[in-house]
């Protein structure tokens, strides 16, 4: 976890050096809200790549968790609406997320390509659910969640904090969190071992889906609004953050809390070129470069066998 | 060892077809005012753009790599149109080709000399090249001046009652064909992608012939994007993003196989039509456009799952 | 416990890899298992593992019929394996690999016990003295080390229902150095109140140092078993290799003496631990074959000389000039063609026709005036499998469809076309059946005569023997014999199998 976190801390000073208003605690705690919903995001990602599979579906299952969620509240706004829509997003995602790992694992598909079709079914459904159109949320008790601020920083904050935790410990003590880094580790060796490959690696796309689902709930929690495009460029900045954290491409090598700091890493060098009057549309350059160097020091060791 | 032949190869190269047919019968027998010239012409016209894109990516794909900057080179290209028609004229689209060329060549050199997967490589160049496509157009849909149309006209014009985008679509395939069938380079190819090993223990440069599907795969996706941008008369620099579906369906419903090795440019033709016809037949019967990508999504999958040649993956990533 | 294989057959389609073997394991011994190459030994491990089934015969242990269907079936009942080839998951901990997939063992509410699954991971280390923290990542461990942990972790079946363990070791000490392998023989010894073991090595001396009983494999039967107490290498040697084969199987008598000028020169050629000081020389009409164990650097050598690894000291001269070859498109160029090992992977595309199989190291001889010809490459292609008498449906035939002997001849062909008069042969009769390996040695003879240079890194060292002009033998990466192998004098295998071991 050291270079990610160095790159983090020279990423903090250079930018403070430059504007030193970046370290307020006002501006400190804009970065805190940005950074949840990506959080969310990379975290499911990375139990997908930790396995050596990639998950191209996110923005797909954002709409589709989107539009559920804000049809959901279209019929209650209320308290008892917010929760179902909240569980409804959730199940959305992982359902998703399931048909991606069934098809993957049972027609012995290349995670990538029935992700890119995942993502492309779910935001057509999403599409069709919404009627191309938006719809508008206005319900106060989901707003709740990014409104109400608890020592300073939003509810959804403290949320994603919490899974993070969570996530985090299953990672390292659950039997299925260690399944997942020794598949990806060596499937060959997994398999002899007698780990149940399959089902892990459905569950792991089950799992991320949640994760996205949740992240959509957020996200038409902060907008007030549910649409198709409300997932537009979360692809790029989440395998961006997952690998700058650290987790390697080819499986087996980071996790979650690399992840978490990936996600601080790109939304600090994001606010910070925004502060540094660095137009918006050059930052995905600069991530894009950002990621092909991260991804190419880490397989600069590998020098034999074919990569596709 | 021998039960394999020549069933497998040969089902892969007629069943495309046989679909194509099929399902245009089934549009013709649901409607039959369907199918008057002028309809065979709006569909042509209409599948030059997407099957230019598809045509670059089945280079890629041959080779078992995948290029997902498509979208964002074709944008790139038609942006690059829109403004330089006003100070060089008709050398815009050779202009336009160049630096969707130099994308290619870009995504290939990070893939190939930096090991980067060819998946991740061209996500990020998507997005740099995209970056660039939304800073040279300030963020705005550049629009061609109706000054300067008549530079648009070898595109949207008519030759011979014929759309000349058709005739165009013609030449781009027989370059394509060429390439993939009568060079040494597009021999190279689909040979790595069937087995790398053994092509580079041939002492084929496996590297530089990556490097040139790249670029090719770039070349074409400009073009492409000019020719979008030609038919709008305007150079959005989101304006291909929904069209990577669309080209990755159109190779591998074509037979083009996502593993590589097998299939082709000539193959990614009836591809083409599969999809333009799939999508004018739903529009035509009064099929809801917000579900066609759903279809399209899982003609995608069940392209895959039926194309992908097992043997060449020993797991499954 | 005690264990017994008793008629043991393995057959893959028409491949006999196992044929009739009986062998027994009493307990507490070491029993060794010596043989060359695709002597059956692997398959016979894989079995009593349980990674594959046998075909037919009788597996019994302490006269009760098993049947594994997989290794943890052979873990259940006390058999674990140490593999050639490292099978830790290097991002896990030491402790994790240990109890790869037992984890239940350690999980309270759903949570794995870090502290507990680190105390048991210790315990057993500490049964062969390896004094490390199990919670280190297993890819800070050395090979040495790596070793050892798989040896506990083999252990660690002792804490099971079981009685005793037999524990499969198969070629253990190739990656290690001489003091590694000593701790490696103290601890075999220590352990052996507690298991069995079946040793597998290619180095004789070792076998003979370690092991109580000696089992011998040949061509995939058991043919010999001896107490290991008063043998001797040669003893082995003999039965390991000893065959009488028909007259001029090989064709000897066909075999001409080689042409004065030289083809082809390595001088000084090195990399790391691989080879070392490799000096060289191949004439044309000559087939120079070299001898070598596995580990022995004959297979690194022969690819770096076409390009496929890079070496990383030395010259390589080709009809007397110098030239790099840094990769495999140069080699071709310089005239060189490689006939690679594994064949479904380096030495053809399976899936393209033998059309393109044979134009593809020169593309240049099916190319006209508006680029590829097909026909011409369909004519050439008919040509070649003419005059090289391979039987395929027809030039559009996937090359895969044809038998192993018919997809050699084309692989050949493709270096006959691409004009290359250097030919590194690797193995060039693996998985060929006798009838199609006379065609190749008859196909080799006419190659020399043509003033073709061939250097041949043959299945077995009758065959090395009988096809080539001159033997060289590699131990450990360095040359420790020249020897000349003359038609009408050729040296015994005896005399080769010295210096190899």
């Amino acid at each position: 976890m050291a270079p990610p976190l160095i790159a983090l801390i020279v990423a903090t000073i250079a930018i403070s050096l430059y504007n030193p208003s970046f370290l307020s605690a006002a501006n400190l705690g804009r970065v805190a809200s940005i950074s949840a919903i990506p959080v969310l995001l990379a975290v499911g990602a990375t139990f997908v790549i930790i396995m050596g599979s990639i998950d191209l579906s996110v923005q797909g299952v954002i709409a589709l968790s989107a539009a559920i969620t804000a049809m959901v509240l279209r019929v209650d706004d209320g308290a008892l609406g917010s929760v179902l829509a909240l569980g409804a997003a959730v199940v959305t995602g992982i359902a998703t997320g399931a048909v991606s790992g069934l098809l993957h694992t049972l027609l012995r598909i290349p995670s990538f390509m029935v992700t890119l079709g995942m993502w492309f079914v779910s935001a057509g459904l999403a599409t069709l659910l919404l009627g191309g159109g938006t719809i508008a949320v206005r319900s106060a008790d989901l707003r709740v969640l990014i409104l109400q601020r608890v020592f300073g920083l939003p509810l959804s904050v403290w949320l994603v904090l919490a899974i993070v935790a969570f996530a985090a410990l299953m990672q390292a003590r659950s039997r299925f969190g260690r399944y997942v880094v020794a598949i990806g580790g060596n499937e060959e060796i997994a398999k002899l071992s007698g780990l149940p490959i399959r089902r892990t690696r459905a569950a792991v796309f089950a799992i991320a889906g949640g994760f996205y689902g949740l992240a959509a709930a957020l996200s038409v929690a902060q907008l007030g609004q549910g649409n198709v495009d409300i997932g537009d460029g979360r692809l790029f900045t989440t395998i961006t953050a997952v690998v700058l954290g650290g987790t390697s491409l080819t499986g087996g090598r980071g996790g979650v809390l690399n992840s978490v700091l990936g996600v601080l890493l790109v939304t600090v060098l994001g606010n910070g070129m925004i502060l540094m009057g660095v137009p918006p549309y050059l930052q995905q350059a600069v991530l894009g470069v950002l990621i092909i160097l991260a991804v190419a020091s880490s397989t600069a060791r590998i020098r034999e066998g074919v990569y596709k | 060892m021998t039960a394999t032949f020549p069933s497998r190869g040969q089902v892969l190269s007629a069943a495309p077809t046989v679909f194509l047919i099929l399902l245009t019968a089934i549009i013709v027998l649901a409607s039959p005012g369907f199918f008057s010239g002028s309809t065979i012409l709006v569909i042509l016209a209409d599948s030059v753009v997407l099957f230019t894109l598809a045509a670059g990516l089945s280079f890629v794909i041959l080779l078992g790599s995948i290029d997902l900057s498509v979208p964002a080179v074709a944008s790139l290209g038609g942006v690059i149109v829109a403004m330089l028609i006003p100070s060089i004229g008709l050398a815009a689209y050779p202009a336009a080709i160049l630096a969707g060329a130099g994308a290619g060549l870009f995504s290939g050199l990070v893939h190939v000399l930096l090991r980067v997967p060819s998946f991740i490589a061209t996500l990020a160049t998507g997005g740099i090249v995209s970056g660039m496509a939304l800073w040279l157009s300030s963020s705005r849909t550049v629009t061609i001046a109706g000054e300067y149309r008549h530079v648009l006209d070898p595109v949207i014009g008519d030759s011979f009652g014929i759309p000349r985008i058709i005739l165009i679509g013609a030449v781009v395939c027989l370059i394509g064909v060429y390439i993939q069938r009568y060079t040494k380079f597009g021999r190279a190819i689909r040979a790595i992608g069937a087995g790398e090993s053994a092509v580079r223990a041939s002492g084929i440069h496996v590297g530089r012939q990556k490097l040139i599907a790249f670029t090719i795969a770039g070349a074409f996706a400009a073009c492409g994007g000019a020719l979008l941008a030609a038919r709008m008369t305007s150079g959005n620099p989101a304006g291909a993003e929904q069209l990577l579906l669309p080209a990755i369906a159109a190779v591998l419903v074509g037979g083009t196989a996502i593993t590589g090795g097998t299939g082709g440019v000539g193959r990614t033709v009836v591809g083409t039509l599969i999809v333009i016809v799939m999508r004018i037949g739903m529009t035509f019967m009064g099929v809801d456009v917000f579900a066609q990508q759903i279809l399209f999504g899982s003609v995608l999958i069940c392209a895959i799952a039926l194309t992908l040649d097992r043997d060449l993956l020993q797991i499954v990533k | 416990m005690s264990l017994k294989l008793e008629n043991v057959t393995k057959t893959y389609g028409p491949v006999t890899a196992l044929a009739n073997a009986t062998i027994e394991v009493h307990p507490g011994e070491v029993v060794g298992l010596v043989g060359e190459n695709g002597a059956g030994k692997s398959t016979l491990m894989r079995i009593l593992a349980g990674v594959v089934q046998p075909s037919s015969g009788a597996f019994t242990i302490d006269g009760e019929p098993v049947r594994f269907s997989g290794t943890l079936d052979a873990n259940a009942a006390g058999i674990g394996m140490v593999y050639q080839e490292q099978s830790l998951i290097l991002p896990l901990s030491i402790a994790e690999n240990m109890y790869l997939g037992q984890e239940r063992r350690f999980t309270k509410y759903g949570l794995i016990d870090h502290a507990a699954m680190r105390e048991a991971a210790r315990r057993n280390l500490e049964k062969v003295q390896l004094d490390i923290d199990p919670v280190r990542p297993a890819s800070e461990l050395t090979f040495a080390e790596r070793q050892m942990v798989e040896l506990a972790k083999a252990l660690t079946l002792e804490e099971r229902d079981v009685e005793r363990l037999v524990i499969l070791l198969d070629e253990p000490t190739s990656v290690l150095e001489q003091a590694e392998i000593d701790v490696l023989f103290a601890r075999i010894r220590a352990l052996k109140d507690r298991a069995s073991f079946i040793f597998v090595s290619h180095r004789l001396d070792e076998v003979l140092e370690i092991s109580d009983r000696i089992y011998t494999m040949k061509d995939g039967e058991v043919v010999d078993e001896r107490p290991a107490a008063g043998a001797r290498e040669s003893d082995l040697h003999e039965v390991m290799v000893g065959r009488v084969l028909e007259h001029n199987f090989y064709l000897e008598d066909e075999q001409e003496p080689p042409q004065d000028s030289v083809a082809l020169e390595l001088r000084g050629l090195g990399s790391g631990r691989a080879y070392r000081n490799i000096n060289l020389t191949l004439h044309a009409g000559e087939v120079l074959g070299i001898a070598g164990v596995i580990g022995s650097g004959r297979e690194a050598l022969a690819r770096a000389v076409f390009g496929m690894e890079r070496p990383e000291s030395g010259e390589i001269v080709i009809h007397g000039k110098v030239e790099g070859i840094p990769d495999p498109s140069v080699a071709v160029r310089k005239g060189l063609g490689f006939v690679p090992s594994e064949r479904g992977i380096e030495g053809m595309v399976p899936m393209l026709p033998v059309s393109e199989n044979i134009s593809l190291a020169n593309l240049d001889s099916i190319t006209g005036p508006f680029g590829l010809d097909r026909r011409r490459e369909t004519a050439l292609a008919r040509e070649w499998i003419e005059r090289l008498r391979i039987k395929t449906p027809g030039p559009a035939a996937p090359i895969r469809s044809l038998s192993g002997g018919n997809q050699q001849k084309a692989v050949i062909a493709k270096w006959l076309n691409a004009d290359s008069r250097i030919l590194v042969l690797d193995h060039p009769t693996r998985g060929v059946d006798v009838g199609a390996k006379h065609e190749v040695f008859s196909l080799i003879r006419e190659l020399c005569r043509e003033g073709y240079a061939i250097l041949l890194l043959a299945d077995t060292l009758a065959e090395t023997i009988g096809l080539s002009h001159r033997v060289l033998v590699m131990r450990d990466g360095e040359i420790t014999a020249d020897i000349p192998a003359p038609a009408g004098d050729k040296p015994s295998q005896t005399r080769i199998v010295e210096h190899m071991v």
